[in-house]
């Protein structure tokens, strides 16, 4: 059965089980590898992508529910690395390995979105991603730093 | 069942109940290039397929030796022998070259070294003399640490090329430095030698800087760039001669740098393994016996061979254990499909039926334990006695006896193992995340016939590594399943189940600690013995658990058993679990004594000889006092403090550090880590500073995980915690608030940052829980406790 599903403004028409997670899609029938692959059963986060503007883990997710609806993964944040969280995710060197920091970085930029100047209490309910390499201390500063980069732009 | 078959393939191809053909002719491999990102895009050309062909033979980019690539433009390639795995290594080695080429950092690119041309081709004679007076001479190369020649690769091979390829025991500054130094230095006096004879001046009359060179009596100036092919063509006449700088005239080494890294890892361009795409390619899922040591009895493909996508079932016996190190996984099934999730959704649904050696299905955590314990009263190794134990024991004041244990933990890192293969008739690729590709490309060699020198490695930044044989036998599985698909890129991808099968776990130990205290608390004799499963690495390696604390008589034995679990490094060997139990007993004894923590340690570090006790001594010293160690705290909170110290036995290399952890445990029973206060010796000098506090914040919520979360159970031979769901992992909300770092010199080299780094935050924690609730727990993780209080 094919469907449509619009990521990052770009229309993708689909022929594969729309009960397929809409990670797989995104990375291996739209080619888009930033979205990451860690745990299968939505506890981890490193899947993290928006529909619609909400953050949803998308290895847990069939991709009929995100059919027609617009989905924003990593590599649509910006063309250049320039959105605010990106760049102070470089300012303050978050990433070690950076395997989860592409769910970490989504869901940061969905927290900003509800919370434009986050207490870190909105922090530790809203950024539940795990990452192994624990780079939690500077992201969470990546955070508050974004959310100034943000009210001053 | 495995290996040595005489064709070499490692595989008896009758074991394949079901294998459809996928191959379709030779798939010819021009095309790749490492990344679509910019910093691990090549400035050479890719690698030609060509058996023989070298790395790179462009003449518009000529190498200027192995290491080193000059573009026209500046660039400046640099190949990186280790992997990047989160610590930095791709941007702190590319600065050690940096500093002696003298080129322009901002246009250093680095680039991973060619695990195929180390495989024929031999290391720079001028790399294997190291300089000086060793770990305490700041003019000396340091003390490059290799085995000896062995071809697997497992030790690293000291006459190849690149000589260590693996990424391992916090080694890669240490054991790097020196050859990396003197590649950059090696370079810089060929291009200065190339203008030299281009301009016809002496030499001596030239500069580098940023790249630039400068010939001052008569205001010439060239570029690194324009020179270069004239450089590449330029013999240095007494290589051996060339010297690299100590710390003392380091510029770029010592200063923070941000990882070079860092920026395609914010817009989800850096390529890990997982990320690897080929023309053709298929997918591989795969089960294996859930018991170690376990084979597939029997699977039924029918079922599921029509389901879409599917293409082949394939079932590959258990690794050769002498490509293992010795560690026996499992044997299982592949199945292979056009994207991995049908291949996933393909093998849930197959029948399989395993054949599992009742004695493994017979061990659980209980029993392991038990027999932990009881090893702890059968005769063990005596590693150490000193002095007459028993003896003092009989006149001692008082005793102080514990039992402390450590569960079985895997590395859990966030990408499952992966790796894509492409077997031809007389070559392999392999795209993988990898720590020691020197013993991948021996593996490939040896399952499919085909000599080393044809093996040909694309090396992926790795999703966390945390162990180098810990990755299991992820490279082996995929060279299997690849080999039975000859022709076809196979991806190879583990579920997270199945990666934690695939892991090699920190063994679980025991260990009890037993002291004669004199009548002032001060220790007169100590009685250590520890167990651990054969292969843990702790006894093995000899930590002689509290040797640092002053006590005039001591033995120090080691208990092994024999469990099914293959065990191996995890941020390290046995080392954490031998710091909690000395940082534990250490602070047991204190209490016994009623005197301070701190400055019992103090003190029984200041009556050892030990050649470093002034570091550690420094180290507690400014930490208590970063913490404000004594001033009141709120109820319910308490500090704690420990060493960590890693070859401050002896005077050769050594790390030193001591943490103060304040923490809190609520009336309910709630643990946080409020703050952290490091005191961490920097030695002659520390490469890239920034990576170094990153490894210290990031390790400090690792042994948080180990010390309050993290054990992995064993129920029928099987590991329990499979996911994160049952395996936890601290979030955000965990890492503590206020983390404090300050570095003081010391005069020595260093060992390493990549493990081992924050060990005291284990017993730091339970030494809190026991100054705040009156309990003192012995068990890791001290989840399982009742910390409720009040």
């Amino acid at each position: 059965m094919a469907f449509d599903l619009i990521v990052n403004g770009v229309r993708h028409r689909i022929d594969a089980d729309p009960q397929t997670p809409l990670l797989w899609l995104v990375r291996d029938h739209i080619g888009l590898t930033g979205t990451k692959f860690s745990c299968g059963i939505g506890q981890c986060g490193a899947c993290t992508l928006h529909v619609d503007g909400r953050p949803i883990r998308s290895c847990s997710v069939p991709a009929s529910v995100a059919a027609g609806k617009q989905i924003l993964t990593i590599e649509g944040l910006s063309p250049d690395g320039s959105h605010p969280v990106q760049v102070a995710w470089k300012a303050l060197d978050a990433p070690q390995c950076g395997y989860c920091q592409s769910g970490m970085i989504m869901s940061a930029v969905a927290l900003l979105r509800e919370h434009p100047n986050p207490s870190d209490a909105d922090i530790d309910a809203g950024v539940t991603n795990a990452c192994r390499c624990s780079t939690y201390h500077r992201v969470r500063k990546a955070i508050h730093l974004a959310a100034d980069l943000m009210r001053r732009a | 069942m495995t290996g040595d078959q005489p064709n070499g393939s490692g595989i008896d191809r009758r074991e394949f109940l079901s294998l459809v053909a996928a191959a379709q002719g030779a798939f010819v491999l021009g095309f790749w290039v490492p990344s679509r990102a910019s910093a691990q895009t090549p400035a050479t050309t890719p690698e030609k397929t060509l058996p023989g062909a070298v790395w790179a033979q462009d003449p518009a980019t000529p190498e200027i030796n192995a290491w080193i690539v000059v573009a026209p433009d500046d660039t400046v390639t640099i190949r990186i022998a280790q992997t990047e795995l989160g610590q930095g290594v791709w941007t702190s080695n590319a600065m050690m070259v940096c500093e002696e080429l003298q080129c322009d950092w901002s246009k250093v690119r680095p680039q991973y070294a060619s695990a195929n041309r180390d495989a024929r081709e031999k290391a720079p004679e001028w790399t294997l003399k190291v300089p000086g007076g060793g770990a305490t001479d700041p003019k000396s190369g340091g003390e490059p640490t290799f085995g000896n020649r062995d071809r697997t690769g497992v030790a690293g091979i000291p006459d190849s090329l690149y000589r260590r390829m693996r990424t391992n025991a916090a080694s890669s500054v240490k054991d790097g430095r020196y050859y990396l130094q003197l590649a950059g230095a090696e370079a810089r006096e060929r291009l200065l030698l190339a203008a030299a004879s281009l301009w016809n001046v002496p030499v001596a009359e030239l500069t580098a800087k940023d790249s630039i060179i400068t010939h001052a009596p008569s205001g010439r100036t060239t570029s690194y760039g324009r020179i270069a092919g004239r450089a590449a063509q330029t013999p240095h006449p007494r290589p051996e001669a060339i010297t690299i700088k100590s710390p003392d005239q380091w510029t770029l080494m010592g200063t923070e740098q941000k990882n070079l890294d860092v920026p395609d890892k914010v817009t989800g361009k850096t390529l890990y393994a997982i990320d690897v795409r080929l023309p053709g390619m298929k997918w591989a899922a795969v089960k294996t016996c859930p018991v170690y040591g376990g084979d597939v009895k029997s699977f039924d493909f029918e079922p599921v061979r029509r389901m879409p996508g599917v293409r082949s079932a394939v079932r590959f016996p258990i690794p050769d254990p002498a490509l293992t190190r010795g560690r026996v996984f499992s044997g299982g099934v592949a199945v292979v499909a056009d994207s991995w999730y049908q291949a996933k959704t393909a093998i849930d649904r197959m029948p399989i039926e395993w054949t599992v050696p009742p004695e493994h299905a017979a061990f659980n955590s209980e029993n392991m334990r038990a027999a932990l314990v009881a090893a702890l009263d059968r005769p063990g190794m005596v590693r150490v006695s000193q002095g007459n134990v028993d003896a003092a024991f009989a006149g001692a004041a008082k005793v102080i006896e514990a039992v402390y244990s450590t569960p079985f933990l895997p590395r859990a890192r966030m990408e499952p193992g992966n790796a894509t293969v492409l077997v031809g008739s007389d070559r392999v690729d392999i795209w993988i995340g990898d720590q020691s590709p020197q013993e991948t490309r021996f593996s490939a060699a040896k399952i499919t016939g085909i000599p080393e020198a044809n093996v040909h490695l694309h090396l992926c930044h790795l999703g966390g590594g945390f162990g180098r044989n810990g990755n299991g036998p992820q490279a082996e599985h995929a060279i299997m399943i690849a080999n039975a698909h000859r022709g076809t890129p196979i991806h190879m991808l583990w579920t997270r189940e199945e990666d934690f099968i695939g892991t090699t776990y920190r063994a679980m130990g025991v260990a009890r600690l037993k002291a004669a205290l004199d009548a002032d608390g001060w220790p007169i004799a100590l009685d250590v013995r520890t167990a651990m499963q054969e292969g843990g690495f702790g006894p093995e390696s000899s930590f002689h658990v509290t040797s640092r604390y002053h006590v005039p008589n001591y033995r120090y034995s080691n208990h092994t058993t024999k469990f099914h679990v293959p065990v191996g490094t995890r941020r390290g060997i046995g080392q954490a679990a031998h710091e909690f139990y000395r940082e534990s007993f250490i602070d047991e004894l204190a209490r016994a004594a009623g005197q301070d923590p701190y400055l019992y340690r103090r003190e029984l570090l200041a009556r050892t000889q030990l050649p470093y006790k002034n570091d550690m001594i420094k180290a507690l010293d400014m930490a208590a006092e970063m913490s404000s160690w004594g001033t009141p705290l709120p109820p319910g909170t308490a500090r704690a403090i420990g060493l960590e110290e890693r070859g401050a036995e002896g005077n050769g290399m050594a790390t030193i550090s001591a943490m103060v952890h304040t923490v809190s445990v609520s009336q309910q029973g709630k643990v946080r880590l409020e703050r952290v206060d490091v005191a961490h010796e920097t030695g002659f000098g520390l490469v890239n500073p920034l990576s170094v506090k990153k490894q210290i914040e990031g390790q400090i919520a690792w042994f948080y995980n180990d010390a309050m979360h993290q054990a992995s159970t064993i129920k029928d031979g099987r590991i329990v915690e499979n996911n994160f769901h049952t395996f936890p992992l601290s979030r955000i909300d965990e890492d503590p608030p206020e983390i404090n770092i300050r570095f003081f010199p010391t005069q020595h080299w260093l060992v390493g940052m990549g493990h081992d780094r924050a060990t005291s935050v284990q017993s730091a924690i339970g030494d809190a829980i026991f100054q705040i609730t009156g309990k003192r727990l012995r068990d890791l993780p001290y989840r399982k406790h009742d910390l409720r209080w009040g």
